[in-house]
This record gives structure tokens, sequence and C-alpha cells, in this order.
């Protein structure tokens, strides 16, 4: 009851986290994708598209496109308008506007896996072939498997304008393409100068940078091991030599139908179990 | 702020609607679909298979099989376990076992537009055009359920082949709702004898429950206070789009959701391929 009392008098000030409480605005832009999937960046990059003329911090980064988990419903009312925010929530129909970054499970597995030894969850030599069946389970982070999360959101939205999909291995790849296609989807001038500017102090050197300035301070790095980054390897296909066969042959079972609709290679020969997006769920019998 | 009290209010007694914000327990199972389609029907059947001594109404079906969208949270804490709830949310990762009930969306929308003119979301005569591209647009006063392809998409390919998932689809339990049965009782490990399904499929029968709600549908937190001329439980039927859905409606709802249907087994009547992008192409033309 004490407890229940904390929670209502913070609700009635409005200070409680938004999360699936937040109000949302035709206008809101979301910016949404499975944990350590390039959120962090993406957000970086489209903070600097915005600010293009000041300087970019963690901090800052927080307030232009603060996450629905960690701001409070108060702070989200006084935003200024249109909003860009940060969810990591699988399919939510409120959020109208959406930027999805996926990226390859196998990579997200090994990010995943180091930034809980950041964060002290895991222990050091933790034994992958124990932490992957969980991921798998999506009993390793609170927003549903890599599979519900990214299924649920292209499922339901893959065919609408609104919804813009990026792989976080394009993004890799082609940076001032993709952001283009962001630039656009905000409404913003894709400019190309402006484009290079946001590109360049959204590096992955930039960022360790700023992260070795501000890690005390930012939510997603105090109180973890200061002797792991944040922003770890920033590249693609690390999962395909990280990780296990086995591991690499679990993830491809439960996801594969859905790792190809996406365009990501199977290299383990598993057969995925999945209902691979739009194509026979039915059972053969009731066809 | 005067809202925030008496939200508040009814937080702290536990007497407020659970909607979305409930507690889940790992032996639940949820009985789920988009509105109208079948899911009260499936109550009745499921209720009257479970508890075959009890006579299931309108008026005890909240506490059998409650839902989360009139029931408070202190009346689903008090639901003994292991709870079948009744929803109507898209994907909620929490929900491990899943019984999902999906219709013809060309049916759906007609049985909807009634159930709206029954709870006065607007009045008679509100152009039935209009209401199908509300539909596929997810400008419903019940946006919340997010649109039918939203709603159905998003569970079917995240658990459609789990095994903790049962696909149901209307039409199939209107052709032959013991067979149907059959498989829910399977699939929550309830003895399957063939005359308990017979007389569960009985017991629930739309004639019988047109019966019931003629007697209780004042009482019903679903029907009560709303208009009585038109009946909660409609026509029963599967197909009857082929009739009353006008040619131009039936050919935006395929193209909207035209994949998810045929993915589905429902055939689409129009010539033309439903206008969706698979991923690959969306990549490289954006």
């Amino acid at each position: 009851m004490a407890g229940k009392f904390g929670n209502a008098i913070r609700y009635l000030l409005g200070n409680d986290p938004a999360e699936r409480n937040l109000t949302t605005y035709p206008d809101d832009t979301f910016i949404v994708s499975y944990p350590k999937s390039g959120n962090t960046w993406t957000r970086f990059l489209v903070a600097s598209l915005i600010h293009s003329d000041e300087p970019l911090t963690f901090l800052k980064a927080d307030q232009v496109i603060p996450s629905v988990d960690s701001m409070s419903r108060k702070f989200f009312k006084n935003m200024p308008r249109p909003r860009v925010i940060k969810s990591h929530f699988p399919f939510d129909q409120t959020y109208k506007r959406v930027i999805y970054i996926v990226r390859d499970p196998k990579d997200v597995a090994v990010s995943q896996y180091h930034y809980q030894i950041k964060r002290k969850v895991l222990q050091d030599g933790h034994p992958m072939e124990e932490f992957v069946p969980r991921f798998v389970a999506g009993e390793t982070c609170p927003y549903g498997s890599w599979g519900e999360n990214v299924g649920s959101w292209v499922a339901a939205r893959r065919t609408n304008p609104d919804f813009l999909l990026l792989r976080y291995e394009d993004m890799i790849r082609q940076t001032d393409v993709e952001l283009t296609k962001i630039a656009r989807f905000l409404h913003i001038d894709p400019e190309p100068g402006r484009i290079r500017r946001a590109v360049e102090q959204s590096t992955a050197d930039n960022m360790r940078k700023m992260e070795q300035k501000e890690a005390g301070k930012w939510e997603s790095t105090k109180d973890t091991r200061k002797d792991k980054f944040f922003v770890r390897s920033a590249k693609a296909g690390e999962g395909k030599t990280a990780l296990p066969s086995a591991c690499i042959a679990q993830i491809e079972g439960a996801w594969g139908g859905l790792m190809q609709y996406l365009g990501y290679d199977l290299i383990s020969g598993q057969t995925p179990t999945d209902a691979r997006v739009v194509e026979s769920i039915l059972e053969p019998a009731s066809r | 702020m005067m809202y925030g009290l008496k939200y508040i209010a009814k937080r702290l007694l536990g007497t407020d609607i659970v909607g979305r914000d409930f507690a889940v327990y790992p032996d639940d199972t949820f009985l789920v679909s988009y509105p109208r389609s079948g899911n009260t029907w499936t109550r009745f059947l499921i209720a009257n298979l479970v508890y075959p001594d009890k006579d299931v109404s309108f008026l005890n079906i909240e506490r059998l099989i409650p839902d989360t969208s009139s029931q408070s949270n202190r009346a689903m804490r008090s639901t003994p376990r292991p709870r079948l709830i009744k929803i109507h949310e898209y994907f909620d990762h929490r929900c491990r076992k899943i019984i999902y009930i999906v219709r013809d969306p060309r049916d759906v929308v007609l049985s909807y537009y009634d159930f709206q003119r029954k709870y006065r979301h607007f009045e008679d005569g509100y152009p039935l055009e209009r209401y199908v591209d509300d539909c596929i647009q997810g400008r419903l006063n019940s946006a919340g359920w997010g649109t039918w392809g939203e709603n159905v998409a998003s569970w079917l390919y995240t658990r459609g082949k789990t095994k903790d998932f049962l696909l149901m689809r209307y039409e199939d339990m209107m052709e032959n709702p013991a067979r149907e049965l059959t498989r829910v009782a399977a699939f929550l490990g309830i003895d399957s004898d063939p005359t308990r399904i017979q007389n569960a499929v009985a017991k629930s029968s739309a004639d019988k429950m047109r019966e019931m709600e003629k007697r209780e549908s004042s009482q019903w937190v679903a029907t009560k206070n709303h208009r009585q001329d038109i009946p909660f439980v409609r026509v029963a039927k599967a197909g009857g789009w082929r009739e009353k859905l006008p040619a131009s409606c039936v050919a935006k709802i395929e193209a909207a959701w035209g994949d998810i249907m045929i993915d589905l087994g429902y055939e689409l009547s129009t010539a033309s391929e439903p206008k969706t992008l698979v991923l690959r192409e969306q990549v490289e033309v954006r």
C-alpha cells in the first residue's frame, strides 16, 4: 500500500515514467528498436540533424530524443512538438509514425551479452551457450524476444507509409543514404552538407570519446563497469564468428523465417520453425 | 487533475478497469481476437466445456472467463487459477498461452458496424463506405485494439507457429463447432469426451445465446445501457459480406489486408493482387 501511495503521488504530479501511459500525438515520430540494435547511434544521427549547429552529448541526446522508459509524463507533456521519442516496446498502435531499426539477431545476442557483463548482470566469461537459449526465449530483456519485438512491428505496419524500416547493417554500410531516408521521413531538408556533418558527429570514435566524458552521468552507463564501452564494436556480422555454431542454429531455428524476410542470410542450415511474415500460417490440415 | 484523483482512488481500491495493464500469471490462458470475431461465442463454448454443471449465461460469464476491457483489477485477481481471460489486445508478449480466433475481415466490418451503432458510437445512416475507411485507417472509437490487420498480424507472425498458440477460424467453427471445440479441449488439456463436447456446443448455440441475451441484456456489462433494438448476438453466419458489403468496400479491405487474408485461407474476390510490398523491395525502393 505504501508503495502504491508513492506511485499515486508520482502519478498526480506527472512524475511517473511515461512507459505505456505516454499520451501520443499524430505528429510524434518514434525511433523504435529491440535493445542493442543501433538505437543510440540513430538517436545521435537524428539529434545532430535536428540541431545541426550545436555539439552533441549523451545527456543532450536524452533531452532531444527522450526515452519513454526514463522520462516522466510531465517531461513529455512539456516537450516542444513535433516530438521525436525513443522506445523499445513491441508493437504499440498509439505510435503512428515509426522509424524501426532492425539488426541481425546473431549480432544483437553478442551485443546484449557484452552489455549485460558491463552492467554486472553477467560475469566475465559467462558461457555463451547458457546465454543464447535465454535470449531466444526472451528472458534476457523486458521487451519480448527479438522475434516477438521485430515480428510484431513488421507484421503490423510493413505496408504503412508511416513506417520506415531500416537495417543497422545498411546504416553501417551507407550511413549517408540511410540518414537521408530518415531526414525525408522527418521532413528535414536532406542537404548533403548537413547529412555529412551529422554522420561525422556520430562516428563510433566520436561517440566513444563522449562516452568517456559522460559515462558517470548518463543513465545507461552510470553504475556500470567502466572498463567496458557502451559503444562497443559498432560493426556488422560479429555474431557469425563470436557465437558457437549451436547458438547460431538456435537463433536461426527460432526466427529464420523472419530473418529471411528481412534479408538476412541463414548460415546454420537449421530449418526455421517460425512463421515467415505472410506465408502459410495455417497448418496444412486446415488449409 | 480531478481525473487523476479519481483514477488513483480507483486504483488504490482495485476497482479500475484492467485494460492493457494487468498482472499476468504463467498459467493464464488468453482467449484473444479482434472484436466481432466470435470471441463471445467461443467464451460460451469453453465455459460450457470447462464447467459442464454450471448454467453459463451472460450473468456469470464475466466471473468464469473475465474480459479485461470491462472487469476491474480486483475482479481479475479474485478469478480462480488457472485463469481463462478474454482480451481483444494486439500482441502482448507477456501472454504466453493463446487461443486466437480470427474471422474474415469482410464479415467483421459488417458486424462491427452494427455493434458500433448499438453502442451509439455513431448514428444509423453513417455511410458504410466511410466506416470501412475508418476501419482500415484505424479511426474507430475503439482504435485501441489496432486495426484488424495490425491485431491479427501482430499475433500471427510472432506466435503463429509456437506450441502455446492455437489458431481458430470463425468459419471453421461455424462449419463444425464440435471438431473445433475438440481442438480447444486438447489445447487446454481437458477431457474431450464427445458427449461433453456436444453438450457444450448445444448449450452455446446462436438460438440459446439469443434467448439469454433477451433475458439478460439489461444486466450484462457489454450490453446494458446500450441500444436494445440492435442485438449483440447478430447473424452468427459466415460470408454475409457477399450480399451485404458493396464491391468498393470489399476491394479496399482486400487491398489493405489481402496478403494476411490469403495466408489465413480467405479467398480474395478482387482480381488484382493486394498492394502489399515484400520488405526486400521496400528496402531497395525507399
